[in-house]
């Protein structure tokens, strides 16, 4: 592919402006509160808009565009379900504990509400989930460039992957050492914007293309376009889940996991200006996230109803005008513009074991900017793409360096340094946790789909995890030995579970069932939920038992952190519109049309 | 902090749709590259729109600056506040 002059001109723009804000906030970071925590005076929308931006990277838009192409509209349940629930509860019952605590990272209140062996166990394994997924976003968007080829021509070919790796790392480095969160969150602002000025007008010119909604309706098997048909049974949909399965497992347990207490998130509204704000943070993320959907899955539905009649007059990626007619749309499986998959080092098209070919739908959205958009916005749309990976990674490199600098570092390895050193620390980290993101990039290789990727890391380390703050959050008598036992069994009960099944004809492997095959899932998906039930109700059965056994904290010690020991927050000043609440069941309200609307 | 994150916002939006809009109406009669977006000229059209747009959040970045907000002074500026 060959872009024109204008396109690089506008991802050189963006650039510019990414690095520049960097450079901007350099002179307001004076003390380690102004790197990690954005000196607590951000205002809430700035923070909402981060909140869900630092959630919105490579997994987000070439994963569910992916999911969207190969699932249908059912793949919105990643928002709808499993997002906007968790981010009103967050919102409303667990800020108030995060904000006013005063516990600058998540492992810190961890501290704070149990014991230090608690806290070290979240701060390493979330550590080490951060620098994963960040270096799974950097691969992603470097496999990416190199499929476009995007510098072919520029570059030569077998240095591509590489230099995109290097590239982006650098410009993240760059953005973060400087500005800290506060230029990480400022960055994903502009993100967010980008990233709906350039995937609205796709959407907008494919829904033209394809007869609107109506359109793809008419064109597409009803299991892609309901997202809870035949739901109660596992075959009958699309992502091989019966309704327990995604109600429990991606509802409750990933989505309340992920969203309730993984830092990366957490960071955004701890970084508010006030616990009122902090409180709208989550709140004000829900309402753009709920349509996210339309920016993001749609893209892919569109893609595979857009028929071989509307060819593009110049051949765009690898593929040829002849290769997009010789795709038909089979009326099972329909794939519209969604290229082969090819082998990067022969350039032969990928087969399964029938002999039928591979169809690579990561690459539903790239494909459908490059269908669909001319020079100029075709650069815009490229550099919302861009956008998002970096926004991906920014977040959880800035997640990682405050908790190795606050709960590592501080914690253990130097206690009594100037704020200065840490700030210091913190510079560094970023530098370390970059580089670390990169080897993670060169690891990430053996998962297809990078969806289920992020879902295996979730479950064997987030799921357990919530189970711990409900208790600790909801229930005074849970005891530091408790929650840690508990977090130790769940995290194991997520392996073992792993371990012993596996979804449909998987080998055993890095799909599970690596110790012995129990039992068959119909999906990935499903093993997945269903590993994350069993590690959330391990961890809560043992902390609770634990806890019933061994000594409890004073009560005088837990005001702040447990629910009944802590003054409800003051609202008399605000009126009823402006209060969490009210925001909160505009947003319950919204959720349960879409459904409605989508049933 | 001190910047306005609207500043850079409105800014970088009025950049990207500027060179788009002028990019848009240099092209509007080059029908073989609107082809692929059936004929119409997105460039023009979503050029401006986003530079309406970031003119927007460029004017009321300027207008309001954070240091009016209700939690004043904040944290960062309690030492130094004469900077403004």
């Amino acid at each position: 592919m060959t872009l024109s002059s204008i396109d690089w001109l506008i991802m050189l723009v963006y650039f510019v402006f990414v690095l520049g804000i960097g450079f901007a906030l350099k002179r307001y970071m004076r003390t380690s509160n102004d790197f990690f925590l954005a000196g607590r005076s951000i205002p809430a929308w700035v923070c909402g808009l981060a909140f869900i931006s630092a959630n919105l990277g490579a997994q987000e838009v070439i994963g569910m565009g992916a999911s969207g192409a190969k699932y249908g509209i059912v793949t919105s349940q990643f928002y709808w379900i499993g997002a906007i629930p968790a981010m009103v509860f967050v919102g409303i019952f667990m800020m108030p504990f995060y904000y006013g605590s005063k516990a600058r990272s998540v492992p810190e209140f961890l501290r704070l509400r149990f014991d230090e062996k608690t806290r070290a166990v979240n701060a390493f394994s979330f550590a080490i989930m951060t620098v994963l997924s960040s270096g799974i976003s950097m691969y992603a968007m470097a496999l990416l460039i190199q499929t476009l080829g995007l510098f072919h021509g520029i570059i030569p070919d077998q240095y591509v992957f590489h230099v995109s790796i290097i590239l982006s790392a650098l410009i993240v480095l760059g953005y973060i050492f400087l500005g800290g969160l506060t230029s990480a969150i400022y960055n994903e602002v502009l993100q967010f914007f980008l990233i709906v000025a350039g995937f609205a007008p796709l959407v907008w010119i494919g829904l033209r293309n394809v007869g609107g909604w109506q359109g793809i309706k008419h064109t597409l098997p009803a299991t892609m376009t309901q997202s809870w048909r035949g739901m109660a049974h596992a075959s009958t949909n699309t992502l091989g889940v019966e309704w327990v399965g995604l109600a429990m497992g991606l509802g409750f347990v990933l989505s309340f996991g992920y969203w309730c207490t993984d830092f990366l998130v957490i960071q955004r509204a701890m970084a508010a200006d006030s616990e009122i704000s902090a409180r709208r943070v989550p709140l004000i993320a829900a309402i753009p996230k709920m349509f996210f959907p339309f920016l993001v899955i749609l893209p892919g539905l569109i893609a595979i109803s857009v028929t071989s009649h509307m060819m593009p007059k110049s051949p765009a990626v690898s593929m040829t005008a002849a290769q997009y007619a010789a795709l038909p749309l089979s009326e099972q499986h329909p794939h519209g513009i969604i290229p082969v998959k090819t082998d990067p080092l022969s350039g032969q098209a990928v087969l399964d074991n029938k002999g039928n070919p591979v169809y690579n739908y990561d690459l539903a959205i790239p494909v459908m900017l490059l269908h669909f958009f001319p020079t100029g916005i075709l650069g815009l749309g490229l550099t919302a793409l861009l956008a998002s990976f970096m926004s991906g990674m920014a977040g959880n490199v800035t997640a990682f360096n405050t908790v190795w600098t606050y709960d590592i570092y501080q914690s253990y390895i130097n206690k009594k340094a100037s704020d200065q050193h840490y700030l210091w620390m913190g510079r560094m980290a970023t530098i370390g946790g970059v580089a670390l993101s990169v080897g993670a990039a060169y690891l990430v290789t053996n998962f297809n789909n990078i969806m289920d990727a992020l879902q295996l890391v979730f479950s064997i380390v987030n799921a357990p995890l919530f189970a711990t703050f409900l208790l600790g959050m909801f229930w005074k008598r849970t005891s530091g030995h408790g929650a840690f036992t508990g977090l130790i069994s769940g995290t194991f009960a997520a392996l073992l579970h792993h371990g012993l099944t596996i979804p449909g004809d998987s080998a055993p492997g890095i799909h599970g069932g690596w110790i012995a095959i129990l039992h068959h899932y119909p999906s990935d998906m499903a093993q997945n939920f269903w590993t994350a039930i069993f590690a959330f109700t391990v961890n809560l059965v043992v902390t609770i038992a634990v806890s019933l056994v061994t000594k409890p904290r004073p009560e005088s010690e837990l005001v702040g952190l447990v629910y009944s020991l802590t003054p409800k927050p003051v609202e008399h000043h605000l009126t009823w519109y402006q209060k969490p609440a009210t925001l909160a069941i505009v947003v319950l309200a919204m959720l349960i049309a879409l459904n409605l609307v989508f049933a | 902090m001190g910047l306005d994150i609207r500043i850079p916002l409105g800014l970088i939006f009025l950049i990207i749709g500027g060179i788009m809009a002028i990019y848009g109406l240099i092209t509007r009669h080059a029908a073989e590259i609107y082809a692929k977006s059936m004929g119409i000229n997105l460039n023009l059209t979503w050029g401006l729109l986003m530079f309406t747009f970031g003119l927007v959040m460029y004017l009321v970045g300027k207008r309001q600056k954070w240091q009016d907000d209700p939690v004043n002074p904040r944290p960062w500026e309690a030492n130094d506040r004469p900077q403004h």
